[in-house]
């Protein structure tokens, strides 16, 4: 028997259709109430995507020429919010370059090991948080809790959780407290140790597994072509770490291993991420052993840095020195720069100009995420709805410095 | 149907109705709780009620004063021979009990709010669980105790024990109400109360309709919801067969009958009275009617996705109804092969064999495993929330709704975690039947061989009956509100992949080697027989010991002195510590 609808052509058995446009965001809680993606769905299945950035946008550039540099380091706390102290240091690093100086050896390694703790928070909390997204709740709060540990150390050293404004240039705002290497030394296995019994959750979960691997892939060439940096990047199969490739500060004296992923794809972002932990976590031992107990933190200079306190209160020089830094700012020598370190989620770079006086004449910041966001809309085209948490989740977008 | 049937009809649906309801609310808050526990956060335990002083202590005095002036006064009449002898051994057990418990309620307030005075200091350092194991000792030398007590003097023994017993509930009532402080005292019974807070809440909040939603589908999807899930808890059987005396000698079930409960019933439950069963209906087709009802609770979520105008509750509607259509199979022949092993679909023979032989569980694992799965998809809970998705698709097919509507599709929810727990209960575990309580009373039996025995009461085994379905169900449920906060959810494709091309072949799977094994075994010959039944019945023997013994390490879990140690003490935490260590209240926390 020959079928009944063998005269009907393939294209008249279908309805008519049209895509569903879904706007997703900003007030979605996969967006982290900064981005805003329009969608172009058939089902689920995302045909175009739309990435809208912008709505943290806070004029950080503009607000950055208007003071002096040392009040630039508030601002660059709130960029990246979920590891200030890299942002610190790298500000720091950079204004010290336009200067010419370098800051005591004892300095350099405490900026070593607190911006590593940072990097630490910084992976954990976008690990975790992609757990939270994909529903796995418990996870969420074994790193919440490992990173407990590390903000009352930050609290211990800087006196605040978050915001800790500590970075100075040509130094640290205080020198290291008496219990920073035993803090340390306490806290950091218990923090590897949290991420250990977190992972144990995720790692042999199937559907953990599933809704990761072989999602969001990212190609080496796309990844270089779209200006990613950091992890991102480096999942992608790309070695390029600025602290192996360009070391600053004592990177050059650390042993640590680069991690790099095959695929690209999210299980590679997020186990790339857990490897660095625990890399990070070696270069704080080291950076303990090697940091002297005794010596400066600041540099000699009373151009750039202030003076003790009791001093301005008891000597003449003093009083001015301090007067002239707080009210005219550093006096940094007209010129420009860029200088760029590996921030938590890439090469967190700044790009100075001076034009001899106190305030800055220009501050250009190369956020990391930046780049890594234009990338979203490939990764999650061809994917489905639930498919963009993880993925969007795994390029560790901090709206406060994408948005510059 | 006689006006008597009506009336049992009516307080069959509403134990059953207040359960489900109630069990609905207390879940939530555990669910609320748990997600505050692992949290470290204050939970609902801050809903609170404010009692007058004297409210307060007259809730403290009064039940134990109640239960002491009962024990003292049927203590006053005369019994003679063995009921003597079970009094005595009752009423020491029961003293025995108090004893401890309270003991172990005053070192738990005295540990965390100081002792008022000399006396109490005492427990300052007695660990609780020493009281707990103490009581255990006490317990079983007080069996021991008793057989030595000579027959004659068993009447004068069970009174003055009655005695004893009733001036202890006095005497704790009284230490009690003398405990309580002055003042307004808070009513916090857990944060229950949290749960009712927040149904009054829903009941005032605005009813938000969407502008462009159809208004008379947006209000039906909630009722769909509830009902289905209200709905289905008619074939559920909770407790044995009640069996009456005619009386009257009419032959019918009437009122003047209902006060004639049969003392005993033979071990085979066999009964020669009028019987009345605890269900609401037993429909020839049982579980199908459940399957049938619970189907159409999908059918709310739909509805409410289409009707609300909204493109995220569109696709939570979809997924939804795609999840019903490929899970609803998988559900169904996962039980086929229990249906074959029990030989009825009807819920009460099936409790009925379970008793008789062994748990559903034991029988049929795998089918056991593939419903759990099955069942946690049909209620759209972790990890198969795919409908609600909130990272993904914000709040799903009830995105568009407030206020109590939004409250109904909630509780239905609930209610469907419950009875779901209530079919597990039902179809593996045994249902309303306990390991070794026959009809008759306890029969330990192993085979032919009988350890212990011990004759029990109609009135008393049907109680043990019920109560056993409602905590098993209970402890179902609260395993499966575990289920939440861990597990990521699936995505919406590797969930139908899921559905289709595991659970449905293993199901199948399963079905046909059931069907083998029980051809095989009919034919097996009566050797075979004493086997399974000695199989059966030491899976009811490790029930038994898994229960006691999970029952003796919670107990002991929960009196586990809590320690929190700080494992970096921060500056602040420090300077309080050198101000004389303020440790906040878990309230202020």
């Amino acid at each position: 028997m020959e079928p009944l609808d063998r005269d009907l052509e393939e294209g008249l058995l279908e309805l008519p259709s049209e895509p569903m446009m879904l706007n997703m965001g900003p007030s979605h809680p996969a967006m982290h109430g900064t981005v805003r993606i329009v969608l172009e769905l058939s089902g689920e299945m995302i045909q175009k995507a739309d990435v809208q950035i912008g709505y943290l946008h806070r004029g950080f550039e503009k607000m950055c020429e208007r003071g002096t540099w040392s009040q630039i380091f508030p601002y660059v706390d709130r960029c990246n919010y979920v590891s200030p102290m890299l942002n610190n240091v790298g500000f720091a690093l950079a204004v010290e370059k336009m200067l010419g100086v370098t800051v005591p050896e004892r300095c350099q390694y405490y900026r070593v090991a607190l911006g590593e703790l940072a990097r630490i928070c910084d992976h954990m909390i976008c690990s975790g948080a992609m757990c939270m997204e994909l529903g796995a709740f418990t996870p969420f709060l074994y790193f919440a809790r490992a990173r407990e540990i590390i903000w009352d150390i930050f609290e211990e050293e800087t006196g605040a959780r978050v915001t800790h404004s500590f970075g100075r240039v040509g130094g640290m705002a205080n020198p290291p407290t008496k219990y920073f290497k035993d803090m340390v030394r306490a806290g950091v296995p218990r923090v590897l140790q949290l991420i250990s019994e977190g992972e144990k959750l995720l790692l042999k979960n199937r559907i953990f597994l599933d809704r990761l691997e072989g999602v969001g892939v990212m190609s080496k060439e796309d990844a270089l072509a779209l200006g990613w940096t950091g992890v991102v990047l480096r999942a992608s199969g790309v070695p390029y770490d600025v602290r192996r490739a360009h070391p600053y500060m004592v990177y050059d004296r650390m042993e640590f291993d680069v991690p790099v992923g095959t695929t690209g794809d999210n299980y590679d972002r997020f186990m790339c991420r857990q490897e660095e932990i625990r890399q990070t976590a070696r270069i704080i031992e080291q950076a303990l052993d090697q940091m002297p107990d005794e010596g400066p933190i600041n540099i000699d200079d009373p151009r750039i840095v202030l003076p003790p306190k009791q001093d301005v209160y008891t000597t003449i020089e003093a009083t001015i020195q301090h007067f002239k830094i707080v009210m005219e700012g550093i006096k940094v020598p007209a010129g420009e720069c860029y200088s760029y370190t590996e921030a938590g989620n890439g090469e967190l770079g700044f790009y100075l100009v001076s034009d001899g006086s106190g305030t800055p004449y220009r501050v250009r910041i190369r956020p990391p995420c930046f780049a890594t966001t234009q990338g979203l809309e490939q990764l999650i085209t061809g994917l489905m709805i639930p498919d963009v948490v993880p993925t969007f989740g795994s390029l560790n977008m901090i709206g406060g410095e994408c948005d510059h | 149907m006689s006006l008597v049937e009506i009336v049992l009809a009516i307080v069959k649906i509403l134990i059953l109705a207040l359960f489900f309801l109630n069990m609905a609310a207390l879940s939530t808050w555990a669910d609320r709780r748990q997600g505050a526990m692992v949290q470290d956060r204050v939970g609902p335990n801050r809903a609170v009620v404010y009692l007058p002083n004297m409210a307060a202590r007259a809730i403290v005095l009064l039940p134990p004063a109640l239960f002491g002036v009962l024990a003292i006064f049927t203590s006053l009449g005369q019994v003679a021979g063995r009921a003597a002898a079970e009094r005595f051994t009752v009423n020491v057990q029961l003293t025995i009990l108090v004893a401890w418990f309270s003991l172990l309620v005053l070192c738990a307030k005295v540990r965390s709010g100081g002792a008022i005075n000399r006396a109490e200091q005492v427990f300052e350092d007695v660990d609780p669980r020493s009281i707990f194991f103490a009581g255990l000792g006490v317990h079983a030398i007080g069996l021991v105790a008793g057989r030595l007590v000579p027959q004659a003097a068993w009447p004068l023994a069970a009174q003055v024990s009655g005695f004893v017993l009733g001036g202890l509930f006095l005497l704790v009532g009284l230490y009690a109400t003398s405990r309580v402080p002055d003042g307004k005292i808070p009513l916090r019974l857990a944060g229950t109360l949290h749960a009712l807070a927040d149904s009054v809440k829903m009941i005032w909040k605005e009813d938000f309709i969407p502008k462009n939603a159809d208004r008379l589908l947006h209000g039906l999807a909630p009722i769909l919801a509830v009902f289905s899930a209200l709905a289905v808890m008619a074939v559920i059987p909770f407790g044995n067969d009640l069996c009456f005396a005619d009386a009257n000698k009419n032959g019918a079930l009437d009122f003047s009958d209902l006060g004639h409960l049969l003392a005993t019933v033979p071990a085979s439950g066999a009964c020669n009275g009028l019987r009345v069963k605890l269900q609401i209906i037993d429909l020839n087709v049982g579980i199908l009617y459940v399957f049938g009802i619970a189907g159409t609770g999908i059918i709310g979520a739909a509805i409410a996705g289409w009707a609300s105008d909204n493109k995220f509750a569109l696709l939570g509607g979809l997924r939804a109804s795609s999840q019903m259509v490929s899970y609803e199979v998988a559900m169904g022949l996962s039980l086929v092969g229990l249906f074959l092993v029990y030989g009825s679909v009807r819920l009460s023979d099936m409790a009925v064999w379970q008793g008789q032989n062994a748990w559903g569980v034991f029988v049929q694992p795998l089918g056991f495993v593939l419903f759990l799965t099955a069942l946690c998809a049909e209620t759209k809970r972790v990890p198969f929330d795919q409908p609600e998705g909130e990272s993904e698709i914000v709040a799903g097919y009830f995105l568009e709704y407030s206020g109590f509507k939004w409250g109904m599709f909630m509780t239905g929810e609930y209610i469907e975690l419950v009875f779901s727990s209530a079919l597990l209960v039902a179809l593996f575990f045994g249902g309303y039947s306990l390991p070794f309580v026959h009809p008759d009373g306890i029969t330990v039996a192993f085979g032919n061989t009988v350890l212990f025995q011990y004759k029990m009461t109609h009135l008393a085994v049907s109680l043990i009956s019920a109560l056993a379905f409602f905590g098993k169900t209970v402890f179902v449920t609260w395993v499966q509100i575990f289920f939440r906060w861990t597990l990521p959810r699936f995505r919406y494709d590797q969930l139908m992949k899921l559905g289709w091309t595991k659970l449905l072949p293993l199901a199948i799977a399963n079905m046909m080697v059931t069907g083998v094994v029980v051809l095989a075994l009919r034919n097996a010959g009566p050797a075979a027989d004493s086997w399974l039944k000695l199989l059966a019945d030491i899976t009811q023997g490790l029930v038994a010991v898994a229960t006691l013994a999970g029952f003796v390490a919670l107990v002991v879990g929960l009196l586990e002195p809590v320690e929190r140690k700080k494992f970096l003490a921060s500056s602040a935490a420090r300077f309080a510590a050198a101000m004389g260590g303020v440790k906040p209240e878990p309230q202020q926390a």
